[in-house]
């Protein structure tokens, strides 16, 4: 990739989108990165810094960059915030116990300044563990209901699996696609 | 005028004379770029006290003992091809470094990182120095200002730029002006100049001494990813996503020529060190080859399958090398053009590519997580039948460790130190073994 290719996906280019993936460590974003672009979940560590990866979805470009979420590198999270179109913010839904802590960095988010009126995807991640709280449950423990200022979404899923990551990038890319003529 | 003092210059080589005239010093630089270990010393001593009025008779033994000397450290780097060892991993940042340099003497250098800040750090003991703190953003570019070596600048993606005391950490001043991420910057050979780049298709200078903006160099009608000033500091070259390079006098912020002929991004640009001509590399699988004096492409080189990603040339000017996405690098002669060799083993991308001072080896950084250290063939060696063609092309050595992709790599100025900085938040330290 270089540094150079990192200077080329800094910069809006038409006919792509730059989407950016954040939440607690462990939440599973990168897994979700690597099961959209089809690539082997087996062997993943955390990250330490960023993943970026191009998906193509129906002719249109996704630039996603996946940030790592470990408390110690969650301030570096606003280096990324410039020129974002959408945002996908991972759960862990079977980490009851990091809900409230996971919704006040998503409370944080919500409220900067580079980020206003930018589409976010909440994804009800490891629905695939019986322990996982339901979507509902998710988009109450976060308080999305009260969020007005932007679209928004819950989407279920499974990042092992697979399931529930297709029907939240049509709704991503919904919002991101400039319409058609 | 009266003589006062030989300095010697190992890379590229040459003698400085140091003299005064009426009450004032004054430097003049005998440059040797085309000294070699087989050059006829008393010849070309003949030849500069000939031509150099500074130079009188009784010097010539002087002049002689000096000039054998760079011949010698040309020997010596000719026969000494040594293996690196790994000296240090430094555990350097919390998030992936950007770039790395050293300062002129080695003893020190710096690396830069996402997590916004830049360290400088001691080669020979690989303790951290300074931490240089206050970007609020991704520090990207960052330069010593060598040969001096007294003072640091950082680019960052908050769009300014600061200017550090090397020795003691402190900051100077911050260079505020650019609307968007600056992305490369240099110090003048001087020192008296900075230049940044940044994404809002500007360049600006500024002043060292005041911290104070000297011009905007308005023209290109894209991204500015790489800039670097000629071996006088009176010009300077633009490298530009908008497909051009671009010269411009330092002194008026002018835009001296416009250098078109690129059908994609330019990724990278350098002066020689005669500062004659420049080279640039493009997304469009090209570099080329500009006269400098006249802003015409004199070559295209067309051997790389994929995206030249960076050039550079050799200290002295007489090899340019390209690295490329396809894997490769190739180092070309600047007389000839021709593709002296073709490094081929990376199994990634080669991302950055530059020549020890010397001149003789080449170092590859890719993201398949490995630099490769390589061999040049001689021109020398390369026109005596057998070789040549540019098919060859030796890897000395793999520096294998790093367990991300490889963002920078550098040379010290003796050329037996390598430092890498990775995308995995370390820098390694490699060593030549004694």
């Amino acid at each position: 990739m270089g540094l150079l290719s990192l200077l080329r996906k800094l910069k809006r280019t038409e006919g792509e989108a730059r989407i950016l993936v954040l939440g607690l460590d462990n939440a599973g974003k990168t897994t979700v990165l690597k099961k959209l672009s089809d690539d082997d979940i087996s062997t993943i560590t955390p990250t330490q810094g960023f993943n970026i990866k191009s998906l193509n979805h129906d002719g249109f470009k996704l630039n996603v960059w996946d940030i790592g979420g470990q408390k110690a590198i969650r301030p570096y999270w606003r280096n990324y915030f410039e020129q974002t179109d959408a945002m996908v913010y991972v759960i862990d839904s079977a980490d009851r116990k990091r809900i409230e802590e996971t919704g006040l960095e998503l409370a944080d988010l919500l409220e900067e300044d580079k980020l206003s009126g930018v589409p976010v995807i909440v994804l009800a991640n490891k629905q695939d563990l019986v322990t996982a709280l339901s979507p509902d449950e998710v988009a109450d423990g976060l308080n999305l209901y009260s969020i007005r200022d932007r679209p928004w979404q819950i989407q279920a899923c499974s990042a092992k699996t697979g399931e529930g990551l297709q029907d939240g990038m049509e709704w991503l890319v919904k919002q991101v696609r400039p319409t058609k003529k | 005028m009266k003589l006062k003092k030989f300095l010697l210059r190992y890379y590229p080589p040459g003698v400085i004379l140091l003299y005064e005239q009426q009450g004032q010093q004054y430097q003049r630089t005998l440059d040797l770029l085309d000294l070699r270990p087989g050059t006829d010393v008393e010849a070309l001593v003949a030849q500069i006290m000939q031509s150099e009025p500074l130079l009188t008779e009784n010097r010539r033994k002087h002049l002689r003992g000096l000039i054998l000397k760079l011949v010698e450290k040309q020997k010596e780097q000719e026969q000494n091809r040594r293996e690196f060892v790994l000296l240090r991993v430094l555990r350097a940042h919390v998030l992936p470094l950007t770039n790395c340099a050293f300062n002129k003497s080695g003893s020190m250098f710096i690396t830069g990182s996402y997590d916004r800040t830049c360290k400088v750090w001691s080669t020979a003991t690989g303790e951290e120095l300074h931490t240089l703190e206050g970007h609020k953003n991704v520090v990207y570019a960052i330069a010593f200002n060598n040969p001096f070596g007294d003072k640091i600048v950082t680019g960052s993606f908050d769009k300014t730029c600061k200017l550090w005391d090397a020795n003691t950490g402190a900051l100077h001043y911050t260079l505020r002006g650019h609307q968007t991420e600056i992305v490369c910057v240099s110090f003048s050979p001087q020192s008296d100049l900075i230049a940044t780049g940044s994404m809002e298709n500007t360049a600006k200078l500024w002043d060292v001494e005041y911290g104070t903006e000297r011009g905007t160099l308005y023209g290109h009608s894209a991204e500015i990813v790489s800039l670097h000033f000629n071996a006088q500091g009176n010009l300077m070259v633009t490298g530009s996503f908008d497909h051009d390079s671009r010269i411009w006098d330092t002194r008026t912020g002018t835009c001296v020529h416009r250098l078109q002929g690129h059908t994609g991004e330019v990724s990278s640009t350098q002066f020689n060190y005669g500062g004659d001509l420049c080279v640039s590399g493009s997304i469009d699988r090209t570099t080329r080859v500009w006269d400098v004096r006249m802003g015409k492409c004199l070559s295209v080189k067309q051997g790389h399958t994929d995206e030249v990603l960076d050039v550079c040339f050799d200290s002295a000017g007489t090899n340019f090398v390209s690295a490329s996405a396809d894997g490769t690098a190739r180092v070309y002669s600047t007389r000839t053009g021709a593709c002296l060799d073709t490094y081929v083993g990376h199994t990634g991308e080669v991302s950055k590519v530059s020549f020890n001072p010397q001149g003789t080896s080449v170092i590859t950084a890719s993201s398949d997580k490995t630099c490769r250290v390589w061999d040049v063939s001689s021109a020398s060696s390369q026109g005596g039948g057998g070789g040549g063609g540019g098919e060859g092309g030796r890897c000395s050595q793999v520096l294998e460790g790093h367990t991300d992709e490889i963002f920078s790599c550098a040379f010290n100025y003796e050329g037996d130190h390598i430092i890498t900085g990775s995308k995995d938040n370390t820098c390694r330290i490699w060593k030549a073994s004694s």
